[in-house]
């Protein structure tokens, strides 16, 4: 078998060699780099919505003038619970009858009054939390009435049904909640 | 003139030919990554704007923040119902899915007789919102066979109130009233998470 001449050496050292790509020749990619830029400030603008528009929501049942309809049937040794938001602070009626200021007694008078003019919210949840805490049976009982005074505004009862929700530890108190029609 | 000298004779054509790829097949190079490949993330980018823009405009948490809308705040966590009708309260007026069904009373009317003698059943005292009523019937109708479609029960149906931070309790009552009326069992009243000052 003869051997390669310099010339045909010379040829395959020649085509062997890869090819270079002309500029113009190279890959043919789109540029989406502005795409991109646009792709990526719309997502970190949605996210940004969304984080800050985080709604929930609180579950009832129609009101009702009566303790009857839909909601559920509560024993007859249950406390009880209703919450009545007057102009003054917080009047509170359970089985055993009105609750007396100071929250320890029955008796007549707003149980919570203003402080400050303004609603003692944590009042309310720590004679909650007492009054539940008055009786075994009532470990078990969540479901509360709220009743207002016509002109209450709604984020007031929103705050009276967190507050009567749950204590600052996190023990749940009443988390069903049903209104009362005002008379 | 000498004669001149004989070409060297070369290789075979064949041997020639395997040489020649034997020599490509070395110095061939690995195909060089001269760009970045971004064509997968920009898939799974849009695919998740296209996502959250669906999931944002479709959910009822998209509730618009104006003047005359603005939801209370409550520390609850509770993920919001999908389900439902969706009533709204503003402080102008009320309006049922997309529909408005009427126009409100200043905050002081509201807050003494709701929303007003001239559309309730039975007068003032009345708590049955006629024209509200009538709008409800219709998403009730309608609600219901939706339900039996997806085979829940369709005895009763469920809302979303939307209503303003400030409107009246005696408003709220009227509405829900109405809804009960209305063969709506069950509300979920939509608020703001946050913290409280």
């Amino acid at each position: 078998m003869s051997e390669l001449t310099t010339a045909q050496r010379s040829k395959i050292r020649r085509l062997s060699q890869p090819k270079e790509l002309a500029p113009d020749e190279e890959g043919g990619e789109l540029n989406i780099v502005p795409f991109l830029d646009i792709i990526m400030n719309i997502l970190i603008f949605v996210l940004a919505t969304v984080a800050v528009t985080f709604t929930a929501t609180i579950d009832t049942t129609p009101p009702a003038s009566k303790s009857s309809g839909v909601r559920a049937e509560v024993p007859s040794e249950a406390l009880n619970l209703t919450v009545l938001i007057v102009n003054d602070g917080f009047g509170l009626k359970a089985a055993g009858g009105n609750i007396a200021p100071g929250c320890q007694n029955p008796g007549p008078g707003i149980a919570i009054p203003m402080k400050n003019g303004k609603y003692d919210l944590d009042a309310l949840t720590a004679c909650a939390a007492h009054l539940k805490s008055l009786s075994p049976e009532f470990a078990e009982e969540n479901q509360v009435y709220i009743s207002g005074n016509p002109g209450t505004d709604y984020q007031t009862i929103i705050d009276v049904i967190d507050a009567l929700r749950q204590t600052p530890q996190g023990d749940v108190l009443f988390d069903n909640v049903n209104f009362k029609v005002p008379k | 003139m000498p004669a001149p000298q004989p070409r060297p004779k070369g290789a075979s054509i064949v041997t020639y030919k395997a040489a020649l790829r034997r020599a490509i097949r070395r110095n061939a190079n690995e195909p060089e990554i001269n760009f970045l490949n971004i064509t997968a993330m920009l898939d799974i980018m849009t695919i998740i704007l296209v996502f959250l823009l669906k999931t944002l405009g479709e959910s009822s948490a998209a509730v618009p923040q104006s003047d005359d809308l603005k939801l209370p705040i409550s520390i609850v966590k509770t993920p919001p119902g999908q389900e439902g009708v969706l009533v709204t309260i503003s402080k102008s007026q009320i309006i049922v899915g997309d529909s408005k069904v009427l126009t409100l009373p200043g905050r002081e009317s509201t807050a003494q007789t709701g929303v007003g003698a001239r559309y309730k059943r039975g007068g003032p005292n009345d708590m049955y919102i006629v024209p509200l009523g009538s709008a409800l019937q219709s998403a009730r109708r309608t609600d219901k066979a939706i339900r039996a479609a997806k085979g829940l029960d369709p005895a009763s149906s469920e809302a979303i109130i939307i209503a303003d931070q400030t409107t009246p309790y005696r408003l709220i009552i009227e509405v829900l009233f109405t809804l009960g009326q209305s063969e709506f069992g069950k509300y979920h009243l939509m608020v703001m998470q946050g913290k409280k000052k």
